[in-house]
């Protein structure tokens, strides 16, 4: 069996193990599903291309109880096939995937709401998504209802609400029913700056709490300052692991690297060498003279 | 297989929410709201009687009201859920593509809010016991086993339409005139006594009559109902688990099928 779920946290066991894991996708244009597609390939005698390529090659990867992993990468790197096959969404092609515990994500906010149920009782309805019964969603909705900060509005159907309270209501939910594992994507662009702060506290309230996250973000920031942990992926393959300064440094070199190949080919073969200082790492391009500890 | 059936055990709550959101949304805006679920199958009782009762008078029925209740409700339910959850897991796709949850509650759901619909229905259907009923079966108790029954063979054909659906949507096609076919061919406004005894087609001859109850376990499920609820006497025993177990080895392959290719439903849709 490729993957194994289990609901709980099996006390000394981590929660995610990934041994080898490879995904596969088929391209869609070369499936065949109606039938006068496959009248049409069978006139043509065309052979079938299986066009396919892999966002996840071979990756391995362990997270215990407690820590938080941060996920780096260019665009198409992986990054969100290797979510959604942590979530459950998507199996593995290949590899062993072995997840205990609850998992939450933060990944879409607000899935699954009902326009025409009332914010309170779309908070059961996507408490019961994420697994919860209704005594646990009721130890919890006035937590949620506060958090959400949403007033009167907590009474009125959802699809009379701003995109903004939407999304506000999904966190609130989302965060509050106290998961054992909670995976956020990017950086979160909830509601307005004051917002986003409660959003970002109430995530590192939950790694106090003992919460285990798995980060995967383009701000390399956020990375050093909330994870024990970082892996940089990429092509499907993790480049580097370890603890995020050395992995987003890693990271960032590469990245510099690359900008500094596509540069030397836009100026030609005869492009300048740029000067590489020793111990530094750049091209001296910017150079950061001072910096202020907020 | 048993830690699918209980992982969704352990979701239920996340059906009764749907299904109470489902039930809410399908009358919202309407003035007699869930009035309609029983409307709707008194004016099919006016329709049919009328046109069966009058405008084709050579094939009387007595107490026709009744006699068409006691089809057409158990029908409708069922018609209702195949349609319903055919399209459930494609309907939310957008739920399967970004949230974990065990699939199948999604199909299960569907059913049960058609349950509901059916169980109020039967007020209706009591209604038209008290006017046009003489005697009251004796195992008129049973009638919930029979309703259980029903259920676990709707969801079993629920759960095998939503896969096939998920690859291929020529299903919701196919099905729109396969319902219509089975609905011919289960004796809901007729009875099955009218059809004869041997029909020759292509030089094989067969029963229509013993044919019918063989391979459409819709119309056992509504001669048991018409036993329990029309003649107001008991079904036979042997019959009864015949039907059952048709409907359980039902639920078991659309279980079977839709647990089976349920992984898939994530890159799919």
């Amino acid at each position: 069996m490729p993957a194994f779920r289990s609901e709980h946290v099996i006390p000394g066991q981590p929660l995610v193990e990934m041994h080898h894991v490879a995904r596969r996708f088929i391209k869609r244009r070369d499936r065949h599903r109606s039938f006068q597609d496959r009248f049409i390939r069978l006139l043509s005698r065309r052979n079938v291309e299986h066009e396919e390529f892999w966002p996840l090659r071979d990756v391995s990867l362990v997270l215990r109880p407690g820590e938080s992993l941060g996920v780096v990468g260019p665009n198409g790197a992986g990054k969100s096939t290797l979510l959604k096959l942590v979530t459950g969404i998507l199996p593995p092609t290949s590899g062993d995937l072995v997840v205990n515990g609850r998992v939450c994500s933060l990944l879409e906010l607000g899935a699954g709401f009902q326009p025409d149920l009332t914010g309170r009782e779309n908070i059961y309805l996507n408490g019961s998504i994420y697994g919860l019964t209704r005594a646990e969603m009721n130890a919890r909705v006035d937590r949620i209802v506060d958090f959400a900060e949403l007033g009167d509005f907590i009474d009125t159907p959802v699809k009379h609400y701003s995109s903004g309270m939407y999304v506000r209501l999904g966190f609130a939910v989302a965060i509050n029913t106290d998961p054992d594992l909670l995976l956020v994507d990017e950086v979160l662009a909830v509601g307005d700056a004051s917002f986003q702060h409660k959003c970002l506290a109430a995530i590192q309230d939950y790694r106090a709490a003992g919460g285990t996250l798995l980060l995967v973000s383009h701000d390399l920031n956020a990375i050093q300052s909330t994870c024990t942990h970082a892996v940089w992926l990429e092509h499907g393959l993790l480049q580097a692991e370890g603890a995020p300064i050395d992995v987003v440094m890693a990271y960032l070199a590469e990245m510099a690297r690359k900008e500094d190949v596509a540069r030397s080919e836009r100026e030609g073969a005869g492009g300048v060498a740029e000067p590489v200082m020793p111990g530094r790492w750049g091209n001296g391009a910017i150079r950061i003279t001072r910096r202020v500890m907020g | 297989m048993w830690a699918r059936l209980r992982e969704i055990w352990r979701y239920r709550e996340l059906i009764r929410n749907l299904v109470v959101s489902e039930l809410k949304t399908r009358y919202k805006n309407s003035v007699f709201g869930f009035f309609w679920s029983l409307l709707n199958p008194l004016g099919m009782m006016l329709v049919f009687t009328f046109v069966f009762g009058f405008l084709t008078p050579n094939v009387q029925i007595e107490r026709y009201p009744l006699f068409l209740l006691t089809g057409l409700l158990p029908w409708n339910y069922f018609s209702a859920s195949v349609q319903g959850g055919l399209h459930s897991v494609v309907a939310n796709s957008n739920l399967v593509k970004k949230v974990y949850f065990p699939r199948g509650v999604l199909p299960i759901a569907t059913v049960l809010s058609q349950l509901i619909n059916f169980l109020l229905a039967f007020i209706v259907l009591f209604g038209a016991l008290l006017i046009f009923q003489r005697q009251f079966s004796p195992w008129l108790w049973t009638l919930p086993f029979v309703i259980l029954i029903q259920t676990v063979f709707t969801i079993g054909v629920a759960l095998t339409l939503s896969t096939l659906n998920v690859f291929y949507r020529d299903t919701a096609m196919i099905m729109d005139v396969v319902m219509l076919g089975w609905f011919f061919l289960t004796p809901v406004f007729y009875s099955a006594g009218i059809l004869p005894n041997s029909v020759t087609i292509a030089g094989i001859t067969f029963d229509p009559q013993r044919l019918l109850y063989i391979v459409n376990p819709m119309a056992s499920l509504i001669n048991i109902y018409r036993d329990l609820l029309y003649w107001g006497y008991r079904t036979d025993i042997d019959f009864f688990v015949r039907t059952a177990i048709t409907a359980l080895l039902v639920f078991g392959f659309g279980f079977w099928f839709f647990v089976r290719y349920s992984e898939r439903f994530g890159e799919e849709l």
